[in-house]
């Protein structure tokens, strides 16, 4: 087997220094009954060569799109090629959590400038070294609410957070019987303020909004984060489409006490769903209640700059039960993807790509309405995903895009918006995909109507 | 190293105007600005300007601060830093997979579906068990799963269970998670051996009663949601009475939860299905070593006994058979099945870290059950033969058969004043990454190594002579390892300090 690298003269020295016959004569510690007496029921070892080409007919099963329009949490942006080249070297992909600060600068500085990019984009003091994901995201900064608002056990979420956000949400939620999750109602695809307004009061910790939110609405987190502070609640703004922070405020500097959600965007494919990037930032006073791994500048013996891990009181190793929260891992690699990716594109490239987006989602939006199946559900500024509703039959629809190589928008039937489609163009997306796009609807709208 | 100092931050690199990211050319017309004024972004702080060979520079600079699996042994026990191949790289890379699209219709992602129904077939069959799901981010997010899979049982049976069991030699996320799932920690003492006792330990010196599985047991009773325990534990050694444990939890009507994090100990060897285990995790990064990259991501599949399956979380991948004519072979489609009314509901946003998965599957293929088998018991040789060379020159606190990793301690260093922390310091000066350190906590200045399968008998006589040196220096030259490391970028860092006087992130210095 290739990846083990003793040879059988070198098996038997190893064994002969211990004094075993066999490898198996080492297994003393494990009681005769509870051994696997037989072979695993599993294919061979197979070769490097054999193994790509099983692989390469997994993948070939999975259809390929010459265009996407799909958005909903993951969004296919432009990779800049650095990006694979400098994370496949094996100091960065290989290397363990930064135990040892003095052999793992390297990790430990990319971490704290990933830190600082957070913070700026987000407009808040400090954050973590990632989080899993933007459902989790959330998870984390609900509970971080609670802990941070003593006595009050309630949360508010607005029914327009991605719903698989709210899922996670909902699920570590079910735990912990003191905690209750209330939902805040839409009304014309945003956060009702009414609805919010009645539903706040002293027992509130946190709301939690999208910005923008699953439909791709730009919610004023300033009024909303007005009436929550009015209560004594934080404004907790969650974006799962952080290329938005190339156009949107800083939700720091809009009112939010807290911002999470979803990173991917910057310098990552779509993955199926992962592994993706979640973010977490908050205002220094709650510091010392964040969840997760946090870098911190400190010096050598010599007095040199350097970095190490820090905060580590809040956390599972030295806490054990009393822990902000029980995340060991991070997503490094993934941060360091999103910080070489936002260390290129900078301040002009960031509001640049953000600027296409918004201007591909528009003229995307403007074609579709002039299709005689399609209106509007609602007004509000959108980033790159806006909803549209559809007279015609969607699954018609998705068949004969799907049957020119398009990915379509995401049906937003399941989820509560009937005969609605969330439609989401990037970068990535030229004129030409969208003047085809809307030629196979024409198409389709023809011979149904 | 260079005569230059540090590379700086990149803050201080930036240089306005430059860039590092070109736009396409817009195609569309301009956009509209329809952002309410006070919601428009109107500054960067931070955010620099640099030319692509700027940053391509920076990183790797950065990059060679760093130790890597590939320029030593890296044996930093439970954490497993086996070889990392680069195939799975390539694979995960492989457009089909990577630019697919988590809420694309599942006709259009047959290729994902089949392989996580194929990885958790492989899963199954390593670990005994018969549900399976591959969402959990990492370990703790597993583990998290897993205890959430036990709460829902017993919510599902009406019962109301407030106790976890966890025996003092866990990892620290055993607690923080039953904690963050809503139960109260009640520790099992270990016994000498650092299993867990059935009887109550008295400590020699202090006089304290640890309670043993027995009492803990007679005194919460039904009030005993679960207990979960590493095995092996985080000394390496195997729970030989794991079935017992099984055995007297169920009495009570509990369930046991077993830390997988060291199953790369087991897999070929004995099943925790076969124990009476009713839920685990398995850390894809450690035992099917999806890298590592810098702390994540991860992978922490959960696996289950039938009696827990309904509860796992949602969507779970189903296979049908499509029947097709007379004689011949039938093809199979897959699906999500989003119909779980007692699913605990979702644990990550998607499917988990799929990316980490296609790595794990190539890992799986290419050393078939029999690579498998033979990497385990390689791994248990190493970890032997380690423990055969040091044992002696460094205190072996604890004597019971090893399995995978070895825990040594500082205690025939001490009388030099020489302690763990700078004995894995100087190896760094001897080219190795430091074993993991202080950790398990039940033995005093733990140094827990764990050498993998990976490494060549060469690598670990390398090692091995490293630290004999090591242990020599503490006779004769104490001070050389107070002050190591002096090979590396920077000497000891001021811990302290950071933590008193945080500084998290850059700030442009005033004016």
């Amino acid at each position: 087997m290739r990846y083990l690298p003793t040879a059988a003269a070198e098996d038997r020295a190893l064994l002969d220094a211990i004094g075993a016959n066999r490898a198996e004569d080492l297994l003393t510690g494990v009681p005769d009954h509870l051994k696997l007496h037989r072979a695993l029921d599993l294919p061979a070892t197979s070769s490097e060569l054999e193994v790509l080409r099983e692989m390469e007919r997994l993948a070939g099963l999975n259809t390929r799109f010459a265009a996407s329009f799909l958005g909903a949490g993951a969004y296919a942006h432009f990779i800049p090629s650095a990006i694979d080249h400098q994370i496949s070297r094996q100091e960065w992909f290989t290397a363990y959590t930064p135990y040892q600060p003095e052999i793992s600068q390297g990790t430990l500085q990319h971490i704290f400038e990933y830190q600082t990019l957070v913070c700026d984009l987000t407009g808040l003091d400090m954050t973590n070294a990632s989080l899993y994901d933007g459902g989790t995201s959330c998870l984390e900064a609900a509970l971080m609410a609670v802990r941070v608002q003593k006595k009050r056990a309630k949360v508010l979420v607005s029914s327009g957070l991605h719903p698989h956000y709210l899922a996670v949400i909902r699920a570590g939620f079910a735990a912990h019987e003191e905690l209750k999750l209330v939902e805040v109602a839409l009304k014309d695809g945003v956060t009702d303020p009414v609805d919010l307004a009645a539903k706040l009061d002293e027992t509130v910790a946190a709301v939690l909004v999208g910005y923008p939110n699953f439909l791709g609405a730009v919610e004023d987190i300033k009024v909303l984060s007005d009436l929550a502070h009015a209560k004594g609640a934080l404004l907790i703004s969650v974006t799962q489409e952080a290329m938005a922070f190339g156009w949107l405020q800083a939700p720091g500097k809009a009112g939010a006490d807290m911002a999470c959600g979803e990173a991917m965007s910057f310098g990552n494919s779509t993955n199926f769903g992962g592994p993706y990037l979640g973010f977490l930032a908050v205002k220094d006073a709650f510091k010392r209640e964040i969840p997760g791994r946090v870098v911190g500048q400190t010096h050598d013996l010599d007095g040199r700059t350097g970095y190490v891990l820090t905060l580590t009181a809040r956390e599972q190793h030295i806490r054990r039960d009393k822990a902000t929260s029980n995340i060991c891992s991070n997503q490094g690699l993934i941060a360091l993807r999103a910080n070489i990716f936002l260390q290129l594109a900078g301040p002009e490239g960031l509001k640049g790509l953000a600027e296409q987006n918004v201007a591909k989602a528009q003229y995307l939006r403007e074609r579709l309405l002039e299709l005689p199946d399609w209106d509007v559900p609602f007004e509000a500024p959108y980033f790159n995903e806006f909803v549209l509703h559809h007279t015609g039959d969607i699954a018609t629809m998705n068949e004969a895009l799907i049957a020119e190589g398009i990915l379509p928008g995401l049906d937003l039937t399941p989820y509560g918006h009937k005969n609605c489609v969330l439609w989401c163009a990037t970068e990535l997306n030229t004129r030409t995909q969208i003047e085809h796009l809307i030629e196979v609807l024409a198409r389709v709208a023809s011979v149904v109507g | 190293m260079s005569l230059r100092s540090r590379e700086p931050l990149i803050f201080d690199r930036s240089v306005p105007g430059k860039v590092g990211l070109d736009l396409p050319k817009l195609d569309v017309p301009l956009p509209k600005d329809t952002r309410p004024a006070h919601l428009k972004r109107t500054s960067f702080d931070a955010l620099p300007s640099c030319s692509e060979p700027d940053v391509i520079r920076h990183f790797t600079k950065l990059s060679l601060w760093n130790y890597g699996l590939d320029q030593g042994m890296y044996p930093l026990g439970s954490c497993t830093m086996k070889h990392n191949p680069r195939l799975n790289e390539k694979v995960a890379a492989i457009p089909g997979f990577a630019d697919s699209h988590p809420m694309a219709p599942d006709a259009t992602v047959q290729g994902n579906l089949a392989l996580i129904y194929t990885l958790q077939e492989w899963l199954k069959e390593i670990t005994g068990l018969a549900g399976v799901t591959l969402q959990p981010s990492a370990g703790a997010a597993g583990e998290l799963t897993g205890v959430m899979l036990i709460r829902a049982y017993h919510v599902s049976r009406g019962g109301k269970r407030r106790v976890i069991l966890i025996p003092d030699s866990a990892h620290g996320t055993n607690p923080a998670t039953a904690a963050m799932a809503g139960y109260d920690v009640v520790d099992v003492a270990s016994a000498a051996d650092g299993t867990v006792s059935f009887e109550d330990i008295t400590d020699a010196v202090t006089g304290r009663v640890k309670k043993g599985l027995l009492s803990v047991i007679a005194e919460y009773k039904e009030d005993i949601a679960g207990l979960m325990v590493t095995n092996p534990n985080t000394l390496g050694i195997f729970e030989h009475r794991i079935d017992e444990i099984c055995k007297r939890i169920h009495e009570v009507g509990g369930l046991v939860y077993m830390d997988g994090a060291n199953m790369n100990a087991l897999v070929g060897v004995a099943r925790p299905g076969d124990f009476g285990i009713d839920a685990m995790h398995m850390n894809l990064h450690k035992t099917m070593s999806t890298p590592h990259g810098g702390g994540g991501p991860g992978a922490g599949p959960v696996l289950c006994t039938a009696a827990l399956e309904p509860f796992l979380p949602k969507p779970v991948v189903v296979r049908d058979t499509v029947k097709v004519g007379e004689g011949e072979v039938p093809h199979h489609t897959y699906r999500w099945n989003w119909d779980r009314p007692q699913s605990i509901g979702k644990v990550h946003t998607y499917f988990g870290n799929f990316g980490m998965l296609v790595r794990a599957l190539t890992y799986c293929l290419s050393h078939g059950g029999d690579g498998l088998r033979d990497a385990t018991l390689r791994a248990i040789v190493n970890a032997n033969y380690i423990r055969k060379e040091l044992e002696g020159i460094y205190n072996l606190p604890i004597k019971t058969a090893t399995m995978h990793e070895v825990v040594f301690n500082d205690a025939n260093q001490t009388k030099n004043d020489v302690s763990t922390l700078d004995i894995a310091k100087r190896l760094i000066d001897y080219g190795f990454h430091p074993p993991t350190i202080y950790f398990p906590t039940i033995v005093h200045g733990s140094l827990m190594i764990e050498p993998t399968e990976s490494e060549s008998k060469e690598e670990l006589d390398a090692f091995i002579d490293a630290m004999k040196l090591i242990a020599k220096e503490s006779e004769e030259n104490p001070d050389l390892l107070h002050q190591a490391p002096v090979t590396a970028p920077l000497r000891r860092m001021d811990e302290t300090t950071a933590a008193r006087k945080p500084v998290l992130r850059w700030t442009k210095a005033p004016v």
